[in-house]
């Protein structure tokens, strides 16, 4: 691997006399980029603090950051740093370093260092190939050897008189690009292209760093809205998205685990043999933190046991035998209307209805009706950010007049003032039906944000919608928030005007290897092979199967799963055949990640059992959306190391 | 003859400048130059102004030369680097040219061969050292001269009546630093403004010479306002131009607001450089009306 | 991190055979990629019979990670006479010493970029000119706040602080005068003349 860091310090001389004439010195040092990450501590502010000394120098304080470019985490760090009686401020960086500090703050901001000088830009690798971005690639007629990099004088229209024994005339270890260029085009056979091309005449009047600078400022603030980082993977929505919602045939069995919500399993109130109908409860909710599971279809209880669970490995679950009947239980039956119907009754239709939240967390939905604090705005996530799945999407075009009432019994539940949808734009049909079917109800407004991937995240969803951010470890009520999926509130409208409870959701089965790819209503407790095996099968071997979407999606080794409550999606995908390699300190998981953390610590810190260290660069914040992982040029297992983390903190005394 | 001389002896020195053709027939500008220009101290030869391709500003100063004229011969650091630059300036002194007029020079994409590599390799400040080097019989790679050494009298330019009048001054700082030894300005069309930029450049103690165009029509001050850096026509004069079109297309107009603003000045500066672009016959009027 | 720009379509058909591979990398899409215009020239081609298989991936600068991705495409390359690469000039490099004997052809230019934008691309740049002129300029770069890189003041193109070559942009020097007059600095404008050292590159 090549070394490809930044900068170095300046000659001891040179130092000295930039020093001499100033004092009160506060050091910042940029944690270096593009080597390999083989120290958290780099040995050139120790360095420079000992040549400040040496000066006599009085410094004031020092600190080590990581990417001091990253303009905001930059200056997140710098709030309140710098201490009093500090006059002068010195940063250990290449340029950039420089240019940041002395933009973040007002005092004189002095260079220690010169940066490297590498022609060219090396690659998101660190491999001796290299591009000089120079507008105009002449790679194709040059066999793939580039004569802008590898020729010291950049000839384009061939080798010059300098070339001796295939060596260039300026350093004679260098082999001459030229010559390089005609072996492989003789090997090719494509010597005559070469001197068949026009005569090549370089075009300058691209090089201007303002164009640059304009236009990666403008791409960043159009697709950064908001809230820092994220990702804009390929959507891959195309299939699906215009596919209507089809009700899934009933199936013959349906296995119903226990635990489709976040907090304690359900426990089960059935016995084997047992005859249950559809919408009646067959598990009771274990706690404050748990909800019941109702049957999606009448029949027989022919199994309680252990089965395979998509997120879990296996799960205690009912397994029912349909009589195909659908009979529906006594128990359901349409409730008062909303406007008779306290609060009160509202959550406690919702507790026993099982809702829970269905963009894939499960957290118990009257929980969230209840907050201890005041609430300012419910918020509806129909921004379906995952790549891939149309589900939500779905379900605002078909079930828009639900959606609409659940959002206002929610409102009413938690008093809140305002209703807000929440729609990415690339969902245009469904924010202007939304819009359409808004317009006029006070309080609720349809939000259009930018495609940007974790959108949906709580607190990114909030942070934009609202302009406020979500304390660490706190929760969206704290900042007078209540958060629910598209198909929440929908459940929540069903179980208001019908009784019925939550037994079944839409789901999206896509990707490259699904013949016939759809979205479906699907009973609870539908296996997935079933729904596969409905849109086609898989079409090829080695692929890889996920319950959920790209991003956040569990990979399965079996679809002997059944559909759950949190179920969005099942896709087959391509299988990542890399290998991960060492973290090259590209620092581009610290440029997405929208928790702002700096992922890339918690490899080597999880990975030496550095349960304090992963605790002190808040690994809990991690929501596991997987950012840093899809932009990792090394690709790490970085969410992976993240949850060892996470788990080594909570086992911490 | 050098033309620091001149200012030595205090002497109101008069310069004014020719741009060499785009072609190889130069014959029009030395006659032009010799009709019109023959009176004042010396004549500048633009280098590529603008950054539009022409004949090269030495051989046309050899020509000038050869026809009994003093040129001055301008160097841009755009289109050569620091061997390119020190060679010619060894050229020019064989030559005998010892008149130069070291400038940065417009960038590439003003003219006409915006896909050119602006060279830059040294700038107006580095270039006046360079020759301050030359001239002590070293070149910039610190290697020693055969021979004589070559002498100049080192010009520069200023811009007084930029908006960023402060990063000129620091600028002009840096070139008396680099070895200049006399100004010449940008067009100055506001009296009052040069006069308050020369309070402040008389403590460099190096002669200014002011900066002089013969407005040919409110369109052309006009264009001016908008597109050429450090110039400012005020509206009076815009207006004094439009007011009678016949009267300012003849030149009589410009001829007048041009002396005025020599007449303000004079007392100030150290001489002036007229910039004819075109209406090097209008000079002599000019000068007369100016009372030079 | 690069941006590119595909080619004039005619200028890349007139390069292809009649057996096309098709390698997308996707690796500094974040800051940005002609995902579309590339999405459509895979698509004409393929209706036209021409693509023997593609793969859209990101960091195909990496050697190690693109071999595996490409094992099983073997025989798809293998059948193809031309490899056409949607990357910058790293990319198309690395897979043309992959795939020494057969015709790889650049499907983008990238957009000129003299220097690092560091990890974070936003308003700032380095030329890693290797002589950091930082301190005598308050923290502005004058190489790439300045259109001509001009290391010893401001030239006389500058307009109403603005740059003569884009009178979008601020003349570095006039913002350089400022910051220094705002940090009580002018006096490094007084530091010797400087001129710039164009052998600091460690490698030519």
């Amino acid at each position: 691997m090549e070394n490809y860091t930044k900068y170095q310090l300046k000659a001891a001389d040179e130092l000295a006399s930039v020093l001499s004439g100033v004092d009160d010195l506060f050091v910042v040092a940029c944690n270096k980029c593009y080597k390999e990450y083989d120290t958290m501590v780099e040995p050139d502010l120790d360095a420079f603090l000992e040549l400040a000394k040496a000066q006599g120098k009085n410094v004031t304080g020092a600190m080590r950051l990581d990417f001091l470019c990253n303009k905001t985490q930059t200056a997140k760090r710098l709030v309140d740093a710098i201490p009093e009686g500090t006059k002068n401020v010195f940063v250990v960086s290449c340029g950039l370093g420089v240019q940041t500090m002395a933009y973040v703050d007002e005092l004189p901001t002095f260079a220690a260092c010169d940066s490297i000088n590498y022609p060219g830009h090396h690659g998101m690798a660190l491999t001796k190939k290299r591009c000089d971005a120079c507008a105009q690639c002449y790679l194709t007629t040059t066999g793939g050897i580039c004569p802008i990099v590898d020729c010291s004088k950049s000839l384009v229209n061939g080798q010059c008189g300098g070339a001796k024994d295939g060596k260039c005339e300026v350093d004679p270890n260098k082999d001459c690009a030229w010559e390089k260029i005609q072996q492989r085009l003789e090997k090719q056979g494509r010597i005559g292209e070469l001197t068949a091309q026009p005569v090549q005449v370089r075009d300058w009047s691209k090089v201007n760093f303002k164009v640059i600078n304009d236009y990666v400022k403008a791409i960043r603030a159009t697709r950064q809205e908001g809230w820092y980082g994220g990702i804009h993977p390929v959507e891959g929505k195309e299939p699906t998205e215009h596919l209507g919602l089809v009700r899934f045939p009933e199936p013959k069995t349906v296995v119903l685990p226990m635990s489709m919500h976040l907090g304690a399993p359900a426990t089960p109130i059935v016995e084997v043999g047992d005859k249950v109908k559809v919408g009646q409860k067959i598990g009771e909710a274990a706690g404050f933190i748990s909800a019941p599971i109702h049957s999606s279809v009448s029949g027989t209880v022919i199994a309680i046991e252990d089965r395979p669970h998509a997120t879990r490995g296996t799960c205690l679950s009912v397994v029912i035998e349909s009589d195909g009947l659908g009979t529906v239980h006594e128990d359901v039956k349409p409730n008062k209307p909303l406007e008779e119907l306290s609060p009160d009754e509202i959550i406690e239709i919702v507790k026993n209805a099982g809702i829970v939240g269905m963009g894939g967390a499960g957290f118990p939905t009257y929980v969230k009706l209840k907050p201890n604090k005041p609430i300012e705005a419910v918020l509806v996530n129909a921004c379906e950010c995952e790549p891939m799945l149309t589900a939500d999407h779905r379900m605002l075009l078909e079930f828009a007049d639900d959606i609409i009432f659940g959002l206002q019994a929610e409102m009413k539940t938690v008093a809140a003032p305002k209703g807000i949808i929440v729609i990415e734009e690339n969902k245009p049909d469904a924010i202007a039906l939304l819009r359409e079917k808004t317009a006029g109800l006070e309080g609720i407004e349809v939000l259009e944000v930018a495609t940007q991937y974790p959108q949906g995240g709580e607190k990114m969803l909030i942070k934009r919608a609202m302009g406020r951010s979500v304390p660490s470890g706190g929760l969206p009520a704290d900042v007078g928030a209540c958060v629910s999926n598209v198909s929440t509130v929908k459940a929540i409208a069903d179980a208001i005007r019908t009784g019925m409870p939550l037994v079944e959701r839409v789901t999206t089965v896509t990707g490259k290897y699904i013949p016939n790819p759809g979205n479906f209503i699907v009973k609870l407790g539908t296996s997935a092979a079933e729904l596969v095996a409905h849109c086609g099968g898989i079409s090829a071997e080695d692929v890889t199967i996920k319950a959920g979407g790209p991003m956040m999606g569990f990979p399965q080794t079996t679809l002997d799963t059944p559909i759950m409550k949190g179920s969005n999606g099942i896709i087959a995908i391509d299988t990542d055949v890399t290998e991960p390699q060492e973290c090259i300190k590209c620092g581009r998981c610290v440029d997405v990640c929208p928790m702002e953390l700096k992922p890339l610590h918690f490899v080597k810190l999880a990975g030496a059992s550095d349960w304090q260290g992963c605790k002190d660069m808040n690994i809990m914040d991690c929501m596991e959306c997987r950012c840093c992982e899809y932009i990792c040029s090394s690709k790490l297992p970085l969410v992976t190391m993240i949850k060892m983390g996470k788990n080594g903190v909570r086992g911490m005394k | 003859m050098r033309i620091t001389e001149l200012f030595d002896n205090g002497q109101f020195v008069v310069t004014a400048e020719v741009g060499p053709p785009k072609g190889i027939d130069a014959s029009h500008v030395v006659e032009e130059a010799k009709e019109y220009l023959s009176g004042i101290t010396a004549v500048n030869v633009t280098d590529n102004q603008s950054s539009v391709m022409r004949m090269g500003s030495l051989p046309a100063c050899v020509m000038l030369k050869n026809a009994g004229l003093t040129p001055i011969l301008q160097l841009t650091c755009r289109d050569r680097n620091r061997i390119a630059l020190q060679s010619e300036l060894l050229g020019a002194a064989a030559l005998g040219i010892d008149n130069i007029l070291c400038l940065t020079g417009d960038h590439t994409k003003m003219g006409d061969h915006p896909g050119a590599k602006p060279v830059f390799d040294l700038d107006s400040v580095s270039l006046l050292h360079t020759v301050c080097q030359l001239e002590k019989g070293v070149d910039l790679g610190g290697n020693e001269l055969v021979g004589e050494a070559p002498k100049f009298a080192k010009g520069a330019v200023v811009s007084p009546c930029s908006d960023s009048v402060d990063a000129q001054l620091a600028k002009m700082e840096r070139k008396v630093m680099a070895g200049a030894e006399y100004f010449q300005t940008q067009a100055v069309f506001d009296s009052e403004k040069f006069i308050q930029f020369m309070e402040k450049a008389k403590q460099f103690g190096k002669p200014v010479q002011l900066g002089v165009i013969i407005p040919k029509s409110a369109g052309m001050a006009k264009f001016m306002n908008k597109n050429v850096a450090g110039v400012h026509v005020p509206q009076e004069m815009i207006d004094a131009l439009a007011a009678d079109k016949e009267r300012a297309k003849a030149g009589i107009t410009g001829v007048e607001i041009a002396a005025k603003i020599i007449k303000e000045c004079r007392p100030y500066c150290q001489g002036v450089h007229i910039m004819a672009l075109g209406w090097e016959a209008k000079v002599p009027q000019l000068l007369e009306l100016a009372g030079i | 991190m690069l941006i590119t720009e595909l080619k004039a379509k005619e200028t890349i058909a007139s390069q292809l055979g009649s057996k096309v591979f098709v390698i997308f990398c996707h690796g500094c899409k974040e800051i940005r990629f002609p995902e579309k215009e590339a999405d459509d020239l895979l698509e004409e081609l393929t209706a036209a019979g021409k693509v023997t298989g593609s793969i859209t991936t990101d960091y195909i600068c990496d050697p190690d990670q693109l071999k595996l991705r490409l094992e099983k495409f073997a025989a798809a390359i293998e059948g193809a006479d031309t490899i056409l690469v949607a990357s910058c000039g790293v990319g198309v490099q690395t897979v043309a010493s992959m795939f020494e004997s057969k015709k790889v052809v650049a499907a983008c230019d990238t957009y000129a970029l003299p220097g690092f934008q560091g990890v974070t691309p936003l308003e700032h740049d380095c030329k890693q000119c290797g002589e950091c002129y930082l301190n005598l300029t308050g923290g502005i770069c004058p190489l790439t706040a300045c259109s001509k890189s001009l290391v010893n003041g401001q030239c006389g193109g500058c307009k109403d602080g603005k740059c003569e070559v884009d009178p979008g942009m601020e003349c570095g020097w006039e913002r350089i005068q400022k910051r220094l007059a705002q940090i009580g600095r002018l006096d490094a404008l007084k530091a010797p003349i400087q001129i710039r050292n164009y052998a600091t590159d460690v490698n030519i």
